[in-house]
């Protein structure tokens, strides 16, 4: 109950946040007066920063244990990350591979530049997920069980990519499954950020959020250098994918575009002229190319691929997390 | 209600002093302004004391600040990529100059490589028009500007050359975005600490965070490309393929050149080593080092507006600098001097 009851408030907050900043200047002053007494008519949070980092750090399980299986052949817990609760480094959750077992996610690499992008991808999460697990110490969840076999072929499925996808295959197929992860951390931790009370953690969580996107604009950019006019099919991959988690966060606008292609307007001529789309924002007014930031709720739903709020008491399941995530925000 | 609290906040926004300060000592934001009176702020004078009252920052000098960043982004991107920069309006009719060379629209680019430029140009000008318009009135004008008396100098430090002109190629152009994009990072991500816990400055947090995000995707994308770039013009044998180095070595150097200015904070930009043909990946593990962060939490680095004032003023650590480099007369704004 009091969970369900923080996601709403959290709902409103992000949502009231988007209002604010697509209005700007007076109208915000205004808006921000109605968010306080919003917030004084609301009972104090129910969560603490230590649910927020949590919920980070399920999700920073997720991403290292892709990227260190696509580089290794081996699960984090393999190469001496803790996954328990607390202090623990046993004890955590399990995770669906590929048939052939970890080994057989180790991605056949022929591009150098690929490989090298990836194995610094998986030292950075890995080293999110050590320092999550450090700043939170006893409070530390534990990894929850993951799926990085049957959620690949769900979400290609979901998107109308193909009935299957493995993104331990080959080098794009694994930005493909990069590009699934990255923007959404980016979201995420943009959304979490302001619910953070604690100086030090909102520094660290700021921190993480310029990590995460720099990653999202490596994959992307990685994936325009492979495909620079959309005619490989990578470009169409990600525009899928983008409006499939748009479809799950149930975003009435617009907050998640596919690499690709769009028209700007610069000065002085105002003529029109074609621009990629590394940056997942939206140019122009009334966006002004500032990325988006989506609820605990809305990344539940993506991660979890449900729209369906769970009962009372229960957790959004499915996809990358078969059992739900662990921690209150789940 | 609410109109007579946008008058209040905008009076607090717009109060105007005299000194500058940045660093740690202004870390606590305060956007005050809550008395009850509706009447406009005077007009504040200068008041003819040795020693000056602190001034006491708030949530939109930080803003200024960042917008005077912008004004330098947009201007160098706006112009590589059309050769024309900021239009008045977006200036805030500014009566300041730029300084470039004769001609800045980069030669030669290959479609992939203009949709690039074009984006982050209208990226970086869309952040003007925010960033202006949450000021509002308190918008700061756009400064003078140099991006070519700058970009000279800096090459000089760097020991890359007596001369560097970023809007003659495509790898010139990437070497020159390198120079702001992790900087922009580490400033939004300093700012970002130092906006005051009121409604507005959770808001305004909430922007500094989407900002910062967009920074990196750039830094990120700048980084990527000047890799691919390597790669792209390796030199190759029946055995082995080298990366060319040149511009991930002008890269460094700027990263060198940055950290002794701006307090270190910088992860240096590596050439992917040399790969055999056929590619063995089980006997070729190098991480890359795209991403610009603390080696051991993986954090992206942060700096105070002290430090990016020595960066982007081309200045050696020392108080009281009031300008030089990409900004000759200093930023517009209560935050234009450095501190120490």
């Amino acid at each position: 109950m009091a969970t369900f009851e923080t996601q709403q408030l959290d709902e409103v907050i992000v949502n009231s946040r988007r209002k604010m900043l697509a209005l700007g200047g007076a109208a915000l002053a205004g808006l921000a007066f109605a968010g306080v007494k919003l917030a004084e008519a609301q009972a104090a949070p129910a969560y603490s920063d230590s649910d927020i980092l949590n919920f980070a750090l399920n999700l920073e399980y997720l991403e290292s244990q892709f990227y260190t299986l696509a580089t290794t052949g081996k699960t984090i817990d393999q190469v001496g990350i803790g996954i328990g609760a607390g202090t623990s480094a046993t004890g955590g959750g399990s995770v669906v591979t590929k048939p052939g077992g970890p080994t057989s996610c180790l991605v056949p690499w022929t591009l150098p530049a690929i490989q090298a992008y990836a194995t610094e991808t998986a030292q950075e999460e890995r080293n999110h997920v050590t320092f999550l697990r450090g700043a939170l110490t006893s409070a530390a969840v534990a990894q929850p069980n993951l799926d990085l076999f049957n959620s690949f072929n769900t979400l290609a499925s979901a998107a109308g990519i193909a009935s299957t996808f493995d993104p331990f295959a080959n080098d794009l197929d694994f930005l493909i499954g990069a590009y699934i992860f990255e923007d959404v951390g980016v979201t995420a931790y943009s959304g979490a950020a302001p619910l953070i009370t604690t100086p030090a953690y909102l520094a660290a969580a700021a921190g993480i959020l310029g990590v995460e996107a720099y990653h999202a604009g490596l994959v992307r950019t990685s994936i325009f250098i492979a495909d620079p006019d959309g005619k490989a099919g990578l470009q169409g991959y990600t525009q899928d994918i983008s409006a499939t988690r748009m479809k799950l966060d149930g975003s009435s606008t617009t907050d998640d575009i596919g690499v690709g292609f769009q028209t700007v307007s610069v000065e002085p001529t105002g003529t029109t002229n074609g621009a990629a789309t590394i940056v997942d924002a939206q140019t122009g007014s009334t966006n002004y190319s500032k990325t988006y930031s989506r609820s605990t709720t809305q990344v539940l739903k993506i991660v979890t691929g449900s729209t369906n709020i769970p009962a009372s008491g229960a957790k959004y399941t499915g996809v990358f997390f078969p059992n739900g995530l662990n921690g209150l925000f789940s | 209600m609410e109109k007579k609290l946008t008058e209040l906040i905008d009076k607090a926004l717009t109060r105007r002093s005299f000194m500058a300060r940045s660093g740690a000592a202004a870390a606590v934001a305060v956007v005050a302004g809550c008395g009850g009176s509706s009447t406009p702020a005077p007009t504040p004078t200068p008041t003819p004391t040795p020693t000056p009252a602190p001034v006491t920052l708030g949530d939109s000098d930080y803003l200024n600040f960042a917008l005077n960043l912008e004004y330098l982004e947009a201007e160098f991107y706006l112009r590589a990529a059309t050769g024309s920069g900021l239009s008045a309006t977006d200036t805030g009719n500014a009566t300041t100059t730029v300084v470039v060379p004769s001609t800045t629209m980069v030669p030669n680019l290959t479609t992939a490589q203009q949709n690039y430029i074009y984006e982050i140009a209208q990226n970086e000008l869309d952040h003007v028009r925010f960033l202006r318009s949450a000021l509002g009135s308190s918008a700061v004008s756009r400064p003078n500007i140099d991006l070519m008396n700058s970009f000279n100098a800096a090459a000089s430090a760097a020991g890359i050359g007596s001369a560097f002109n970023p809007f003659a190629s495509y790898e010139a152009f990437l070497v020159g975005a390198f120079v702001f994009e992790d900087v922009g990072v580490t400033a939004y991500h300093g700012a970002a600490g130092l906006l005051s816990n009121t409604m507005t400055g959770k808001t305004y947090l909430a922007a500094a965070a989407s900002i910062l995000a967009v920074e990196a995707y750039h830094a990120a994308e700048i980084r990527t490309l000047l890799i691919a770039d390597s790669v792209a013009t390796a030199t190759m044998t029946a055995t082995l393929v080298t990366p060319n180095p040149t511009y991930v070595t002008y890269a460094q150097q700027i990263s060198k050149l940055r950290g002794t200015l701006g307090g270190g904070n910088e992860t240096t930009l590596t050439a992917l080593p040399p790969y055999a043909i056929p590619f063995v990946p089980t006997a070729y593990m190098p991480a890359s080092t795209i991403v610009a962060a603390d080696t051991t939490n993986s954090i992206a680095f942060s700096r105070t507006t002290d430090q990016v004032l020595h960066i982007v003023y081309a200045a050696a650590p020392g108080a009281g600098v009031k300008g030089g480099g990409f900004f000759p007369n200093g930023m517009t704004g209560n935050i234009s001097v450095t501190a120490s």
